[in-house]
């Protein structure tokens, strides 16, 4: 390979990372037909975890149980009837006030409560949050709190991306009200509660007719994925069977709420397998409910439901590190990436500039990772990229040093890279693929922060290989148009040197 | 950097410090389990707490102008210093028309002082909005959480993970590698993954969901160390220079020569940490919050320097060098005969 066209490759080759880095870090406003509209970079737009973006937490109150607020909307500035009413019907109880009925039953109340907020924590689990928690307040275990990530990006978090920012919240408002739904499984004739009957004899236990149900994905399409037991399936078909009308459809309803899961009466089913198309949040919702049902999970209270409650209202909290936190830690890595960069320059001189072009290249593919695959970054995956960074960089050090043996023995450059790569062949390889395994068993068996560290490692380990050989291409690309064939970059051979 | 460590002869040593650390950590951890809160020391979204929670709604009751969140703040340092409670750092949350402020306290501060606080938060409030002639639309209540642990599935799930990890970690270096040196990796990793587990409940870190991913991380950086020592070893084995050598020299050799990349690996790991607990110092609301991981990450570390680096070699030449004196008293004994 001539100088040149060296010249050419390298310089194409910066220029295209240079101008993704500036996609990637630079935000700024862009005038657009609607006024002026912004850019989020790459980086803005990143998923964060709780710890960096702060918790969202939800209040549940079970029927029967208001807040303080909520009293004192009506008891203080309400009228003298109302007053009346809510003094008689409700007692203060450790911050909330409870309905005198309910405090009549109050051990049974409690117990309840707290069998709910068991249920709750095993639905939430499903549901593969980087980290949640469900607790029950008050000495007497009125309320049930859930706290889940925001998953905002930095551009939601600080308000440069409010359509993100609302909608992520409203994502957890709907899991929220979903996975806290009360009741059992049915089948009914209308998509109304109150206007629809059953289509099951009082006996049948809907949720008998099913072996399991699961979240169902792909291309882009999710689905409710819901497997039926051999006597569910002809009972099923018997049920759906009995009407010939065109238009009516039968409804799977859990406890009073439609989950718009419908079958077409009149038609026969054509396997034991029925998948319901709906939205990726709400698909995994239903999912997580209906399997928990099936499980036997079963919640005793409504939440959130009574009509003197205000309803369900999702509170996005201050991240636990600060309001900087995500800034910080990003700027922790980079002070990582510019240390990367500069170790091999110093050590290495011309030749750490290729290992320094890798660690920015590996830097950009975790980035674009992050981004596609939209997974959170929370200080794990931070110190797993690092890891990834070292092993990229460790594996270079070593190929270098092999060289360095060898050019050391009289041999070429080129002959001397031929040789290096070979002999450190093994050890790369094996220690690739034994940290491929293991990230790959993290990503596939874990739930949460832990399967988005070990797919981030993942993605590192194959990068740091694929970079391996491209280093290994980045060394002809240079050292082809150098013409001393013995000194390279401050690797020479001992007996040329002797001989000078 | 070259270095002469001689530790293969030390094998009883470090199974003496490594054993008397677990048994101090698990120790520990057993007793806090009972008497205190937890094996661990439970913290953040695990722990339970104690809290006073402020509700608003965005509209200035006070006639200041001020933002209500501002006015309320200052109105809870008042009742705090009037009750001689000691002020924890709020959190701010934020709904579509108002927002909260949530003071957390620890389980042991007495509820009587939080009511009082309450009381006095809800009079101000109160003579406040009368001022002004408002409806009130802010309350403060307090609450006593008792946490679930929802983390308990990820534990599990991690525990599945790290238990497939090790079983490839073994079969590889088995197939790949020696048998022994099959023994040695799944020996480290037990090794570390019981240091970090002890050293994690002995000094009492705060502990989140996120332990689980710190396990993980020790077991990835031992798996990387022994790739580095045993394939050192396997170099050294087939070298002909070595072939004089006996199982405790090589094993030295073979330690000293992978010693620099084994103990920076894990220290790029240690001094990210460092550099994020002092970064995010300067911003974090609560200390606690930004130790739990720093510190998870610096015992990761060290467990994992200690283990490939001392420990991992002693053990694997201790066994190799019995075998050797077993094979040379089998061929003694068969020439004697």
């Amino acid at each position: 390979m001539g100088k040149v066209k060296s010249a050419i490759i390298t310089a194409l080759l910066i220029a295209a990372m240079l101008t993704l880095s500036l996609f990637a870090v630079i935000s700024c406003n862009v005038p657009g037909t609607n006024g002026v509209s912004r850019y989020n970079s790459f980086l803005s737009s990143i998923h964060l975890g709780s710890e960096l973006s702060g918790e969202a937490y939800a209040l549940l109150y079970p029927e029967g149980v208001i807040t303080v607020t909520d009293y004192n909307l009506v008891a203080l500035n309400g009228t003298d009837e109302e007053k009346e009413e809510y003094e008689d019907k409700y007692t203060l109880c450790d911050g909330v006030y409870v309905e005198n009925e309910k405090l009549e039953n109050k051990e049974e109340f409690i117990a309840s409560i707290a069998n709910d907020a068991k249920i709750l924590s095993k639905r939430f689990g499903k549901k593969g949050y980087s980290d949640y928690s469900v607790s029950v307040e008050n000495d007497c275990a009125f309320v049930i709190r859930v706290s889940v990530p925001t998953n905002f990006t930095y551009a939601a978090l600080k308000n440069h991306d409010a359509s993100a920012r609302s909608a992520a919240l409203t994502e957890i408002s709907n899991t929220v009200d979903y996975l806290s739904t009360k009741g059992d499984l049915s089948l009914r004739d209308a998509a109304d509660y109150d206007s629809s009957n059953s289509l099951l004899s009082i006996k049948e236990d809907f949720s008998s007719y099913f072996s399991g149900v699961s979240y169902y994905s792909i291309g882009g399409n999710h689905a409710v994925k819901m497997n039926l037991t051999k006597s569910g399936y002809d009972s099923l078909n018997k049920i759906l069977a009995v009407s010939t009308e065109s238009e009516a459809s039968a409804y799977i309803f859990v406890g009073e709420d439609n989950f718009n899961l419908t079958l077409k009466m009149g038609e026969v089913l054509e396997s034991r397998t029925l998948y319901f198309q709906s939205q990726a949040g709400s698909a995994s919702d239903y999912a997580i409910v209906l399997s928990s049902i099936l499980d036997g999970d079963i919640l005793a209270n409504s939440y959130n439901d009574d009509p003197a409650s205000s309803g369900t209202s999702i509170i996005a909290s201050t991240p636990a590190f600060g309001d900087l936190a995500a800034v910080l830690v990003l700027v922790a890595l980079l002070l990582v990436l510019v240390a990367a960069i500069v170790a091999p320059i110093v050590k290495y001189k011309k030749l750490g500039l290729v290992t320094a072009l890798m660690s920015w290249l590996y830097a950009l593919i975790i980035l674009m990772a992050l981004l596609l695959i939209e997974i959170q970054l929370t200080i794990g995956v931070a110190l797993v990229i690092t890891l990834g960074l070292a092993l990229l960089n460790f594996t270079n050090v070593k190929v270098f040093e092999a060289v360095r043996k060898e050019t050391l023995l009289g041999r070429t450059i080129q002959a001397s890279v031929k040789t290096g790569y070979k002999k450190t062949l093994t050890t790369i390889l094996d220690l690739h693929a034994i940290l491929a395994l293991a990230a790959a068993v993290i990503a596939l068996a874990c739930v949460g922060e832990l399967a988005a560290c070990g797919l981030v490692f993942f993605i590192a380990v194959a990068s740091s290989y694929v970079l391996y050989w491209f280093t290994r291409l980045m060394w002809f690309v240079i050292s082809a148009p150098v013409k001393d064939k013995f000194k390279f970059c401050g690797y020479s051979r001992e007996a040329f040197d002797d001989e000078d | 950097m070259k270095t002469n460590l001689k530790i293969s002869s030390k094998m009883h040593l470090f199974i003496i410090i490594s054993s008397i650390v677990i048994a101090i950590g698990l120790a520990v951890g057993t007793i806090c389990h009972f008497a205190a809160n937890g094996f661990f020391n439970y913290s953040g979204s695990y722990a339970d707490y104690k809290s006073i929670t402020v509700s608003y709604e965005n509209i200035d009751f006070s006639g200041s102008g001020k933002e209500p969140a501002v006015i309320l703040e200052d109105i809870c340092d008042k009742a705090f210093d009037s009750v001689k409670l000691s002020k924890p750092v709020p959190a701010y949350g934020e709904t579509g028309t108002g927002g909260e402020i949530v003071y957390k306290f620890s389980k042991s501060v007495s509820s009587e002082e939080l009511e009082k606080a309450v009381v006095a938060i809800n009079d101000e409030i109160k003579a406040l909005v009368e001022e002004n002639g408002g409806i009130q639309l802010s309350f403060a209540s307090a609450h006593d959480a008792e946490t679930l642990l929802g983390g308990a599935m990820g534990i599990s799930r991690a525990a599945i993970a790290i238990a497939i990890i090790l079983v490839f970690h073994f079969v590889y270096f088995i197939i790949r590698y020696r048998f022994m040196m099959g023994v040695g990796a799944i020996i480290a990793d037990l090794h570390n993954l019981a240091l970090f587990i002890a050293l994690t409940a002995m000094f009492r870190v705060p502990v989140t969901s996120a332990i689980a991913t710190y396990a993980v991380i020790t077991v990835l950086l031992t798996v990387i160390g022994t790739c580095f020592l045993f394939d050192r070893l396997r170099k050294n084995l087939k070298d002909e220079d070595c072939k004089k050598l006996n199982a405790l020299e090589l094993t030295d050799k073979s330690t000293n020569e992978s010693l620099m990349i084994n103990s920076i690996v894990p220290a790029c790991l240690a001094a990210l940490s460092v550099v994020l607990f002092i970064i995010l110092s300067i911003s974090s609301l609560s200390p606690v919050a930004v130790l739990a991981p720093v510190a998870c990450a610096l015992i990761a570390c060290a467990v994992s320097v200690y283990g490939t680096v001392f420990f991992t070699p002693s053990i694997y030449s201790g066994f190799k060098l019995l075998g050797e004196n077993k094979k040379a008293a089998a061929k003694t004994n068969k020439i004697t005969k």
